[in-house]
């Protein structure tokens, strides 16, 4: 892989300042499922780079800078104990002084660099705490990155409103594309192109979107060809303590449905946390004003709750005590389980209210970036066999999670090492990968994709080379020129020598709605993820590599 | 027959079936010495033949005059039958109790049972420890097979043929006997080819509380030893627990006497500490509130876990003794044939590739269960349901195949055999047609599992179609983070497997079409090779 180039001259004049000491000779790298080796470290604006030297072979670990959540450093000078080495460790006492890094990834994985000289040591423990949290978006890596074998012409995307609206020509009946976000002035979250009932006009939706949670006004995000019944997401209306109307907004429900049906309404808080969402200014939808909708209360664990679910979980799986039962209390303690359960089961709840009781579904919760593109993009997954494709489901995540504005950016600036003050971080989206692996373990013949791609998601959320998952919302993506400054993600995902890594190999479509089990005791931890980097898991690896294998060798025999 | 005075009722009409993932099905109920049949008298609909013996414990409803009994099995299925009339169903209940909990060995169905399947191989003769020395032999000499218990007299719970040390002769072995509990006195249980070390096992030594010593027992186990070597005695016990053993005329082997020895204790539980931990894991899994919480909490509670997690650790312990440290090891608890069988059975699947593959597992569990004196049928005549106090009950078998399974998962290419190999033995641990716990003076008269096992549609169900040879030591993991609840058969009943068993299925195809594909590639490349050396215009365009 390429890592510098001519192009790069101005990166580096950039992030020099931070970096003092940019090459270490000598240094020990220790990392999980190797064993220690020894070789030469550099820093970058960018990257960790370790060249194993000892034999002919140029071994490299590439480590982008972003990747790392948090270090720890411990220096030791030696010259006290001097006496106490032999002549083999000469070039310690010269030096007289060693420190420890310790790197802990945001993909989990735990490092340790063993350098020689305690203030070389401080100086690249300085660069990494300085460049690993940059906050400027242009200066990150995706902006620099340059593969040889994608173009900056490829198209940028796989889908859009757009494209879902022209492929489904069933909705053009009662439904159209709405450019009155082109400027993203209505609602700066969403994308500049929304479908919207036909008979709700422009101006209809900009009075709708002030009285939504930041502009978030209903908006359709799928359609079920079986029955014609769709799902909207919006943000939550701001009737406040006075209980304010709209007519516009109840003009817009009423036109989801027709006249003499009745819909639902999904909220992901419960109904206490819905009253006193009044005092701040939100709100719920009325029996009143709403009759012919229906509101079910489903409470739904976000923002820091969430996080601090997660630190707990990834503490207890390095917890290196070898005590079952603490083991298995700090299991249920982290309650990362139960927030699993949580969404998959009011996911579930949505597909039956438009499958089973062939209803329409407005889902919300306060802001309806977080929870609420959890619960579609499940339910999606549930009923549509479209969406259980390797293409289909990287459509959907664009869709629903990057286009529909959900603040990768600030959800996923830290992970479960850090030491920072957490402030917007939530793993709403690892939450929706793991809900997604449980659907994958309990159907593994209905899912297109296979458990690498969710591992490779779940590790880009957070660091990257592509631009995909940078920004908040497409209104800053568009600022910073995102989508002509960088690369897709997605599309490089399914160029044709990447793609066979993420396919599944047992795939058979079925057009049935697959039904999760949500009993405690059908929800497994996602090893894969969380204890990828403990030794056990590599041979389960290797069994699945095993299968892999075979099917691309028997695709070649068939092609030759 | 002796049956028909505790058959009042012997048919019903109008039985109504419930079973997990089956539909209802209707039918005529019938209870036969053996069997509770119900049948719907339609072609093409499956019939339920349950073993009475595989009924763990019964509970009786009435609603009006339609009565219901459930049937909770020692597989851990609950079946419903709804059954019209009160007087029916409370015979038919009464019939169920008595017949499922004969206590009489020889009237238990497997001297009835004559096999629909042809034998084509003896399953009793399959496994005769003549032949495991066989392959001792050939690789040393210091062992010699010993009759002295031919007639069951020195120790009535081991086989008639035992490998001793050559030295030691039969007088040595009797009163070597009398020093050990149970008369079991040590004898080899696995041979380390790569090292030739060895593990041994045995019961405690009965040294009371004035410390007693057997001259004889120091020199056997000490007959085992390369000169100048040490070897490691492995107690299953705490040492609190050993200490009190020998107020109740037991003990341990002291550092005095038994210089050359290092004793180990570790803590594997027993008896009924583990059957209250089956129970309280099997309400845990059948526990129908949705709570994410409570169900972990009942997991943890349950400390079935810990106990797989502790013997699979003293097992790994064992076998680190012997290939990492090249030190004999002699592994014994108390009786020595519960825990001490665990151990045993667990490290030679750690050490040994060939007790990996189908019939090198039977062999496994034929020598170190079957014929080393394990009491299935004390420790499998209840399981998690049972409403009567427990005696003798205590699910060690059952925590053996969780370990294998264990190890199954964590080197999923290296066994021959897959997890159904494991759930069909512990069905057959606890409810049998075929003979695998009875006693083995009977054996005669019965069929042996095994020879059905080794039928050929049997083993390929029964095969795992990743295996590999792999001929090395494999070390599980045994960090808590790597013991999973084994699902196979403790959800087995709660959660369908239909998606889980269809994507098998798709696997195993994969396989297979990979195998047919590559010998066609082979078959063609020989033609090709064939018609270059033929025709010499091929090779000269």
């Amino acid at each position: 892989m390429c890592i510098m180039r001519q192009g790069h001259k101005e990166e580096l004049m950039e992030f020099s300042e931070h970096i003092k000491t940019a090459n270490v000779e000598d240094v020990v790298l220790h990392q999980p499922l190797h064993p220690p080796s020894r070789g030469t470290l550099c820093i970058t604006g960018h990257h960790l780079l370790f060249s194993d030297r000892e034999e002919n072979s140029t071994r490299q670990i590439l480590l982008l800078l972003r990747n790392i959540d948090a270090i720890e450093k411990s220096v030791e000078n030696l010259l006290g104990y001097s006496s106490l080495f032999s002549k083999a460790d000469y070039s310690k006492r010269i030096s007289g002084s060693s420190g420890t890094i310790t790197v802990k990834c945001k993909d989990l994985r735990v490092l340790q660099l063993d350098i020689p000289g305690m203030e070389q040591c401080l100086n690249i423990a300085h660069s990494i705490e300085t460049l690993s949290c940059l906050n400027d978006v242009s200066e990150m890596y995706p902006f620099f990155y340059r593969p040889s074998d994608l173009s900056s012409q490829d198209q940028w995307g796989l889908s859009s409103s757009e494209k879902y609206y022209s492929e489904h020509k069933e909705l053009h009946k009662r439904w159209r594309l709405s450019s009155v976000n082109r400027d993203y002035s209505v609602c700066p979250s969403y994308p500049p192109a929304v479908i919207v009932p036909k008979d709700i006009d422009d101006d209809t939706l900009k009075k709708v979107a002030k009285f939504r949670q930041s502009g978030r006004f209903p908006v359709l995000c799928y359609y079920h060809r079986k029955n014609g019944m769709v799902i909207m997401r919006g943000g939550q209306p701001l009737t406040g303590a006075n209980r304010k109307r709209c007519r516009e907004d109840e003009l817009l429900l009423q036109a989801v449905i027709d006249s003499s049906d009745k819909g639902y309404i999904i909220d992901t808080r419960s109904s206490q946390q819905v009253q006193q969402a009044r005092m701040t200014g939100g709100g719920f939808e009325s029996k009143s004003s709403y009759s012919c909708w229906k509101r079910l209360h489903r409470q739904m664990e976000k923002g820091k709750a969430l996080q601090e679910s997660l630190i707990k979980l990834v503490e207890a799986c390095g917890d290196e005590s070898q005590n079952m039962d603490r083991w298995l209390s700090k299991l249920e303690n982290s309650k990362w389980l139960s927030h699993v359960q949580t969404a998959l089961s009011t996911a579930g709840l949505l597909a039956e209210c438009v499958e089973r009781d062939g209803h329409s579904v407005l889902v919300h919760g306060s802001e309806g970036t977080d929870c609420t593109l959890l619960v579609s993009t499940l339910a999606q997954l549930i009923m549509d066999p479209c969406c259980r494709t390797l293409e289909g489901f990287l459509a959907l995540l664009e869709r629903e999670w990057v286009q529909a504005g959900h603040p990768f950016q600030l959800r996923c600036a830290h992970s479960a090492y850090s030491h920072v003050r957490l402030q917007q971080e939530s793993p709403v989206f690892l939450l929706l990968l793991d809900c997604v692996w449980q659907l994958w373990r309990q159907f593994p013949l209905a899912l297109g994709f296979s458990e690498a791609l969710l591992l490779r998601l779940a590790t880009e959320a957070y660091f990257s080379n592509y631009g995909t998952f940078l920004c908040n919302n497409d209104q800053e993506r568009c600022a910073l020129g995102v989508k002509e400054k960088t690369y897709c993600l997605f599309h490089s995902l399914l160029k044709p020598t990447e793609k066979e890594h993420y396919t599944n190999p047992l795939y058979e479509p079925t057009d049935l709605a697959i039904w999760p089990s949500v009993h405690p005791q059908s929800l497994q931890l996602w090893r894969g993820f969380f204890l990828r980097w403990t030794p056990q898991t590599r041979h389960l690896e290797e069994a699945q590599e095993e299968i892999r294998n075979m099917v691309i060798e028997w695709g070649k025999v068939a092609l030759s | 027959m002796e049956f028909a005075e505790l058959i009042k009722t012997p048919r019903v009409d109008g039985v109504v079936l419930h079973r997990p993932f089956l539909p209802t099905v209707e039918g005529t109920l019938c209870l036969t010495g053996h069997h509770l049949i119900l049948s719907s008298r339609q072609d093409n609909t499956e019939e339920l033949w349950l073993l009475h013996s595989n009924i763990d414990s019964i509970e009786k409803r009435f609603v009006g005059s339609l009565g219901s009994i459930i049937v909770k099995c020692k597989d851990l299925r609950v079946i419903q039958l709804d059954i019209p009339g009160m007087e029916e169903c409370l015979n038919i209940a009464s019939s169920i109790e008595a017949l499922s909990t004969l206590d009489s060995v020889s009237l238990m169905y497997p001297f009835f049972y004559r096999p629909m399947f042809e034998v084509i191989e003896d399953g009793w003769n399959s496994f005769l420890p003549e032949d495991a020395f066989k392959d001792l032999e050939s690789m040393t000499d210091e062992w010699r097979l010993s009759e002295v218990n031919k007639d069951f007299s020195v120790c009535p719970s081991y086989p008639p043929l035992v490998a001793v040390p050559k030295d030691i002769d039969d007088e040595t072995l009797r009163k070597v006997a009398t020093f050990r509990h149970g008369g079991r006195f040590p004898v080899l249980s696995y041979y380390h080819k790569k090292n030739g070390m060895v593990m041994m096992r045995a019961g405690q030594p009965l040294t009371g509380t004035n410390g007693r010593r057997c001259k004889e027992d120091e020199k056997l186990i000490n007959a085992t030893l390369r000169p100048g070597k040490r070897g490691y005695i492995i107690d299953t016990r705490t040492i609190n627990v050993a200490q009190q053993a020998k107020a109740r005329g037991g003990g341990i082997e002291s550092e005095a006497n038994y210089p050359q020895w290092r004793r180990i204790h570790k803590a594997i539980e027993r008896s009924n500490v583990l059957q209250e931990s089956l129970i309280k894991l099997v309400e845990a899994c059948n526990d129908q509130s949705h709570n994410m919480d409570r169900w972990l909490s009942k997991l943890e509670a349950s400390n079935w876990q810990t106990h797989v997690k502790e013997i699979l650790t003293t097992a790994c312990l064992a076998a680190q003794c012997i290939d990492r440290e090249g030190a004999s090891v002699l592994v014994h608890g108390t009786e020595g044939t519960d825990t001490t069988l665990q151990v045993t059975s667990l490290a030679q699947i750690i050490l040994d590739p060939s007790c990996r593959t189908i019939r090198g597992f039977q062999g496994l569990v034929e020598r170190e269960w079957l014929q080393a004196g394990h009491p299935f049928q004390q420790r499998c005549a209840q399981s998690a349901y049972s409403n009567s106090k427990p005696r003798q009950e205590a699910p060690v078998f059952l925590l053996f195949l969780d370990c294998v399974w264990q190890i199954l998962r964590q080197f999923p290419c290296s066994f021959e055999f897959s997890e159904s190999y494991l759930v069909l033995l512990f069905e057959h641990a606890y409810a049998s047609q075929f003979v695998c716990r009875l006693f083995l003076r009977q054996l005669h008269k019965t069929v042996s599992l095994w020879s059905w096992v080794n039928r050929h549609q049997e083993i390929e169900r029964l095969t795992n179609p990743l295996f590999e040879a792999n001929s090395l030591v494999i070390w599980p993991s045994v960090a808590p983070q790597s013991l999973l609840l084994w699902e196979g058969v403790f959800l087995r009943w709660n959660r369908s497997s239909k998606c889980l068993d269809e994507a098998y299925e798709e696997m195993v195809h994969i396989i297979e079409y990979n195998k047919e594909l590559q010998n066609k590639v082979n078959s063609l490349r020989r033609q090709l090779a064939q018609l270059e050396t033929e025709d010499p215009l091929l090779q000269t365009p």
